[in-house]
């Protein structure tokens, strides 16, 4: 009788708070609604533009004001808008580095933590570490919905066969110099970092070796890179991108994703972006709505379908993905959007590598 | 019965001169000397973003001691010399066939130079590579089948290349649009007179044409040069993939990097405050006591220089010129915007409207045309009506202050775009009226019309130097108030140079990116910015088909402005 009763009692608990809740995010959805929109700040993204904003505002009808830019750009108008006094920002879907970097050591959010709200966002079960995963160190500000398998490189197979680069000192091959392409690795960027990742574990000799030695092309346009490869023009690309590369691939070009190579520990990001809050955001509520949305199944699955990238989630079917892209559980990976890597290890690897380059140039 | 308007009293004149003067003095010292200022004690302050200021000269120390930043100036400056020279010599022959002989086609020809100069430059680069790489560059690939080729005859990354490129995107077009209606101005006495002392038409061009508008040919030389300085898109192109930097590469890295180090690229921007010195006394120096009038209100004849059969090769090389710089590039681009991918001809149904569909179906696509129209056309006017008032100050001999006012209309192009974006960032955010300002159409439309300061109020002084005093004079003595002589007579006199103003900021204010970039609401957001988001993202073909709806968009008013200019000029 006693166990019955503790047993009614629980669910006449659970009952009242799922319906408190029930009522609860209901507040914030009229408040949100009254609030008339939220802005949300990322980089210029045709996903973000052609999928997410229309489904949003066609969800919640709250129109999403989204401004798109150069995170550095962005960063810098930011400051200086808050220096004034202003507040203009609710959401941020930042890169790692900008968020790392900028946002949270300049106490730009506020805890994303107690904003999630929706059982299916909080529910450990629907996400593959069995939580949410903060990456900040306080573990509140930033979350991180995005873990992906990261290519090491691209090869064209017309001109490059898979088993003649099976580690990165393949790469080193003279019948390789002048083939490879990378993004220009002497200002900040994916070049940059993919050189201080080489460094870390390879060595400086490496590093010099495959960038000077080599004669390795750099650029700075995504488009050049990725139709130098599939051109055959360079036909090893270090940094082409997996958006730019697959709907090549589609088309028949004889491109490969190479994930793992012997000597170098195999990586995974959380790109493209990371999600938090703007503290004193002017659509509090707006921000709110939008966070649980984009942190439950459709607003992600929309995202990391339309950008091809493997999400924490446990509830998103991942048919969508090439099976490289999945981390796999037996396997330690390189985190290059480790918390501690962007803030000092990348940032002190990539200054060795300038000035490697700089002493080679010499 | 007529009646007869006494005269203002000359006092009464000279204060409406000098309330001008002092209005633009503040005016230029507010919104281009402050963001200046700004920038350059910002460039001192070493503390890490967000903290209390802490002032040094790190930044500038740490900016300057990089081995690579001399070799870029000294690269930046060999190349925009190099092309500079070339497209000068080429700007003036073409603009003085357009606006002082009979070669035919000529309206032609002058409406290609500013369709070109109004083409994205952008996927005008792409194009060259698609049309001169070594290894898949069409031209390379024809020239394969000739019997004496064996290897790439073109090459677009190196030094030669990039020369070639900017001959093409930004060469000769700009310096035609500005030098032409100068040409416009003067009147045939003159080299009818040396024809018939037996000058040949070289000569004529040399000794007679040339001089007279020696202010807006240095004008348009100095603003050349410094945009060739600050010119960073076709180098990071082809240039990038070679090792050759520039010295406007490395102020946007310094802007690119996280965290931000504004205060290095200030610091490298500031060298352009040199050169402008520089420029600017040399300027002064060689005009220093000399006239330049051709149009007084004694006698003013329009008559054309004949050229004889000289005219139809005069039209063919125009032509010939036209159609390698700029019709074989933007015929690849129009193809671009029409393909799949781009230069991707053996693919599967290389050919799709599917980028147009994208363009006009993406959800912000009719909001940032409305707002660039909106932008652009207050840009257009109030650039007129400020610079013609600016221009004419400059030129005025009674104008104390003028050096000191000249240097503040140069101020918007001594610091890059995206920083002199930061400086007017910072301003708006001071001023009360921010919430006006910031993130409007209306300040959108302020930065973009002060970013054109250089050009508009250089183009506008050299047309009031070419009008003589006693126009003026005439007109006071009929009893005419000042506002009366300038909106009856010095203004329809002006009007081609006016024209070309307002067409050059309704154009620029249609592309310009790095200016509103942190201006922009996403209320406000211009087609510009969405030009941007398509390249940044990787969308080259939609960039591209956005890049011709624009250069659409500007030659549409083109053609509305010669419309109504034509009737006030006398059919010129």
């Amino acid at each position: 009788m006693m166990h019955r009763m503790l047993s009614l009692m629980c669910v006449v608990i659970c009952v009242s708070v799922a319906a408190a809740q029930d009522k609860g995010w209901e507040q914030t959805l009229t408040a949100a609604k009254k609030e008339g929109s939220v802005v949300v700040v990322g980089s210029p993204d045709p996903v973000m533009r052609s999928d997410i904003i229309p489904k949003f505002t066609a969800r919640y009808g709250i129109p999403v004001e989204f401004l798109a830019g150069r995170s550095s750009e962005t960063a810098e108008r930011l400051r200086t808008e808050r220096a004034a006094g202003i507040y203009s920002v609710d959401v941020f879907l930042s890169g790692p580095d900008t968020t790392a970097t900028v946002y949270y050591p300049e106490k730009m959010l506020d805890p994303l933590k107690p904003l999630l709200v929706l059982p299916e966002v909080t529910d450990g079960s629907k996400w593959k570490k069995g939580k949410l995963w903060f990456a900040d160190p306080e573990e509140r500000f930033v979350l991180r919905p995005f873990n992906t398998v990261a290519s090491l490189l691209f090869i064209n197979t017309d001109f490059v066969k898979p088993n003649e680069i099976r580690a990165a000192k393949d790469l080193l091959n003279p019948k390789w110099r002048g083939k490879i392409s990378t993004e220009d690795i002497t200002t900040t960027g994916a070049g940059a970092n993919l050189a201080a990742r080489f460094y870390q574990q390879l060595g400086a000799d490496f590093v010099k070796k495959l960038y000077v030695d080599q004669k390795t092309v750099g650029t700075r346009e995504r488009r050049q890179f990725t139709d130098w490869l599939v051109r055959g023009t360079q036909p090893i690309c270090l940094n082409c991108r997996e958006d730019d590369v697959r709907p090549l691939e589609k088309e028949g070009f004889k491109v490969q994703e190479i994930f793992e190579l012997s000597d170098v520990t195999p990586g995974i990001n959380g790109s493209p972006w990371m999600l938090s809050v703007a503290n004193r955001a002017p659509h509090p509520n707006a921000a709110k709505v939008f966070a649980n949305w984009i942190a439950g199944k459709e607003g992600l699955e929309l995202y990391a379908r339309g950008y091809g990238s493997a999400t924490l989630r446990t509830d998103i079917d991942e048919s969508y993905l090439s099976p490289g892209n999945i981390p796999k559980a037996n396997v330690k990976y390189f985190d290059d959007t480790d918390w501690n890597w962007i803030v000092t290890g990348r940032h002190d690897y990539r200054e060795k590598v300038w000035k490697l380059m700089k002493e080679a140039k010499k | 019965m007529t009646t007869m308007t006494l005269p203002a009293s000359p006092a009464l004149k000279i204060n409406r001169v000098r309330v001008a003067e002092y209005g633009a003095l503040l005016f230029f010292a507010i919104v281009m000397g402050l963001p200046v200022a700004f920038l350059v004690i910002s460039s001192f302050n070493v503390a890490p973003p967000s903290k209390e200021a802490v002032y040094g000269l790190d930044n500038w120390v740490r900016a300057f001691s990089d081995p690579g930043t001399l070799t870029a100036l000294w690269m930046s400056f060999v190349l925009s010399i190099t092309y500079l020279i070339p497209g000068m010599l080429l700007s003036i022959a073409v603009a003085w066939l357009i606006a002082r002989t009979d070669m035919p086609g000529r309206s032609a020809i002058e409406f290609c130079c500013w369709f070109a100069y109004f083409v994205p430059d952008f996927p005008m680069v792409l194009a060259w590579i698609l049309l001169l790489d070594p290894n898949f560059g069409f031209l390379n690939t024809a020239a394969q089948a000739l019997p004496f080729v064996s290897g790439p005859l073109f090459n677009p990354y190196s030094f030669w290349g990039i020369v070639w490129v900017h001959l093409s995107t930004g060469g000769i077009w700009f310096k035609v649009m500005l030098l032409t209606p100068i040409f416009r101005r003067i009147g045939a006495t003159l080299e009818e007179a040396a024809r018939v002392a037996g000058a040949n038409y070289f000569t004529v061009l040399r000794r007679v044409s040339l001089p007279v508008i020696m202010p807006a040919v240095l004008a348009v030389a100095a603003l050349s040069f410094i945009r060739g300085l600050e010119s960073f898109n076709t180098e990071l192109l082809l240039g990038t993939p070679v090792g050759i930097y520039v010295y406007a590469t490395r102020i946007y890295d310094y802007t690119r990097h996280e965290p931000s180090a504004y205060g290095e690229a200030t610091a490298l921007g500031s060298v352009f405050l040199v050169v402008l010195a520089i420029l600017a006394y040399f300027y002064q120096r060689r005009l220093k006591g000399k006239r330049f009038t051709v149009v007084t209100g004694q006698g003013y004849s329009t008559l054309r220089v004949k050229l004889g059969k000289w005219k139809y090769i005069a039209f063919a090389a125009c032509a010939a010129y036209i159609a390698v710089m700029m019709f074989l590039p933007l015929g690849f681009l129009i193809l671009g915007s029409v393909m799949r991918r781009y230069g991707f001809f053996h693919l599967r149904e290389p050919f799709s409207l599917i980028h147009w569909q994208n363009l006009f179906g993406d959800p912000i696509f009719f909001l940032a045309l409305k707002n660039s129209l909106v932008i652009a056309g207050i840009t257009a006017l109030a650039a007129v009506a400020l610079y013609s008032t600016v221009g004419y100050l400059l030129a005025g001999r009674k104008v104390k202050s003028a050096p000191m006012l000249e240097m503040l209309t140069w101020m918007p192009w001594v610091v890059p775009g995206i920083l002199m974006s930061l400086g007017l960032l910072w301003l708006f955010l001071a001023t009360p009226v921010r919430s006006v300002l910031y993130g409007s159409v209306w300040g959108i439309a302020l930065a973009l019309m002060i970013k054109e300061s250089p050009v508009c109020s250089q183009a506008f002084k050299a047309a009031f130097l070419q009008l003589g005093p006693d126009l003026e004079e005439a007109a006071r003595v009929s009893g005419a108030s000042w506002i009366y002589t300038y909106r009856r007579i010095l203004a329809p006199l002006v009007a081609p140079v006016a024209a070309t103003v307002g067409l050059i900021s309704f154009g620029n204010a249609l592309t310009s990116i790095s200016t509103p970039v942190l201006l922009y609401s996403p209320q406000s957001r211009p087609l510009a910015i969405l030009l941007m988001e398509y390249s940044f993202s990787g969308e080259v073909e939609r960039a591209a088909a956005l890049g011709l709806l624009i250069t659409a968009m500007v030659s549409v008013m083109m053609l509305v402005g010669r419309k109504f200019v034509r009737p006030l000029t006398g059919n010129l």
